[in-house]
């Protein structure tokens, strides 16, 4: 289990455990954390499960496709820390990671 | 038995000398064996144990099919390698295609395909919602005290079809002409592909007339509607030409009038025989917008090409330059390797893998309206009609091509309910 701090729209900061090997997206949604829509489930394809990443780590995640590149760039609320929470798989070297639900589009 | 006539008077291309002759199959991406019973049943014939990443069936001028889901991702992702100079089949009818940005390959495609994006991304589709759902609240609210309708007919016709041309800023009265244009380019009849590549193009020339002084009307205009946009834009710093914007603008009609159409009622079929899943859907909000990407994998109905851009090696044959490969991406979404159980309709799936709205740069820009479009229908409907079902003896009537239709989907419900 990796420890995740999860920041709402509100700002309120809650924490939750990930099972390695799924999606930070996946986590997010299993914890019930609902506006996070997470449409398409993680296909990549509905820009609904972005995130902005701390910093400290998004030097640690993986590389970007150019499909959530693209999506990510029709996104008025894209920052240089920007995600889509489906394409970051949950690894122990993620302990501790904060990710922010970005406002909605 | 008209059918039998017309098949056997569909030509046959002769095999190529790159074409091993065990990779041959007779399959009419026109006329499916077994279409009657369904169009992804039919479908999904094709891929058996065994068969290879790619056969090629004589049919349709002579071209590659893959048969798995790996295959059609990779096809579509892969543009060094298949490009989109030629995306439909048969060739004779994909040359006479002119829409835009579809038959370009990055980078001249990325400039046009910005556009679309600028105008059809989430936020913009966002800000539509409630237009939509007036839209499909008032063509439900004719006939739910009916107790029955022809769901094709009477909505899933219609639906997409109002909001485009809500969207568009396009008269209604404009729809059947449309219409006709949009079957001729994804379903264009003959039997051979001369003539299919005739009626294609009969359609894109009706397309790019009836664009032409609507697009002279808008440029400079300040309309918010999206040809208004789309025209005014800005392709590399200048002016988008008179042709192109004809082709985009067309596209998005195109695109508009004859996908979703389809899918709407290949689900709602399933769905009136599992009121199971109704059920589910109705449970909660969540479930039921979560729930759509599950149809999409299941209801593919697009069949597009790409076309081999250089001599290479795949799955152990050789493909030769402007050989075409086509891929069907029901092949995808039902393909057992990549979605354990394909033919349930399982609402909470893990793992969706699927190809519905294509893949690569082409990737659908229409793709947020079309999920959209999808989730309002279903919360407006269920509102409604919570129970319903296909009306005992009905039987749907299939067609296969670049985008699958059906026809014929009588659905009943208690309307006192």
């Amino acid at each position: 289990m990796t420890k995740i701090t999860v920041i709402s729209r509100e700002g309120d900061r809650s924490e939750i455990e990930a099972t390695t090997g799924v999606s930070v997206m996946e986590a997010l949604r299993d914890s019930g954390i609902d506006e996070l829509l997470a449409l398409c489930g993680g296909c990549c394809s509905c820009a609904t499960c972005h995130v902005r990443v701390d910093p400290a780590f998004y030097g640690k995640l993986p590389a970007m496709t150019d499909d959530e590149n693209d999506l990510l760039d029709s996104s008025d609320h894209r920052t240089p820390h920007s995600r889509l929470s489906c394409q970051i798989v949950v690894t122990d070297a993620l302990e501790g990671l904060e990710v922010e639900i970005a406002p909605e589009d | 038995m008209a059918t039998n006539l017309e098949e056997s008077l569909r030509t046959k291309a002769a095999r190529p000398d790159n074409v091993p002759a065990d990779r041959v199959y007779d399959i009419d991406m026109y006329a499916l064996d077994g279409i009657e019973e369904g169009y992804h049943e039919a479908w999904k014939k094709v891929q058996r144990p065994g068969m290879p990443d790619l056969i090629w069936t004589p049919f349709t001028g002579g071209h590659w099919i893959a048969t798995n889901g790996e295959t059609v991702k990779e096809v579509y992702s892969d543009p060094s390698r298949f490009s989109s100079e030629v995306i439909f089949l048969p060739k004779e009818a994909g040359e006479k295609y002119q829409m835009v940005p579809t038959r370009m390959d990055p980078p001249e495609h990325t400039p046009y395909r910005k556009t679309l994006d600028k105008s059809l991304n989430l936020g913009r589709i966002r800000k539509v919602e409630a237009k939509v759902r007036e839209v499909a609240a008032e063509l439900i609210d004719k006939f739910a005290a009916k107790g029955e309708c022809d769901f094709a007919a009477e909505y899933a016709g219609i639906f997409p079809v109002h909001v485009f041309m809500a969207l568009a800023d396009l008269p209604l009265e404009d729809v059947p002409l449309l219409s006709v244009f949009a079957r001729q380019m994804t379903r264009p009849e003959g039997n051979t592909p001369e003539e299919m590549a005739a009626d294609l193009e009969a359609g894109n020339d009706g397309f790019y007339a009836y664009v032409d002084p609507i697009i002279r009307a808008r440029t400079g205009g300040s309309g918010e509607d999206l040809i208004t946009q789309m025209v005014n834009t800005e392709i590399n710093g200048k002016p988008i030409d008179h042709d192109k914007a004809q082709g985009l603008i067309s596209l998005l009609l195109l695109g508009g009038l004859d996908t979703v159409v389809n899918f709407l009622s290949f689900f709602m079929i399933h769905l009136s025989k599992h009121p199971e899943v109704v059920a589910e859907l109705r449970s909660d909000p969540l479930v039921l917008m979560r729930g759509v990407e599950e149809m999409f994998r299941r209801f593919p109905v697009v069949s597009e090409a790409r076309m081999v851009a250089k001599d290479l090696e795949y799955d152990g044959v050789t493909l030769k330059r402007g050989d075409m490969i086509l891929l069907p991406t029901a092949l995808h979404g039902l393909d057992e390797t990549l979605n354990p159980e394909p033919w349930k309709l399982d609402l909470g799936r893990r793992g969706i893998s699927h190809s519905t709205f294509g893949g690569g740069p082409h990737r659908c820009a229409g793709m947020h309206l079309a999920r959209m479009e999808v989730i309002v229908t279903l919360e407006e409907w269920l509102k409604r009609i919570p129970e319903f079902s296909l009306k005992p003896g009905a039987n749907p009537t299939y067609h296969s091509g670049i985008v699958a239709a059906v026809e014929n989907v009588p659905l009943v419900w208690d309307a006192k309910g």
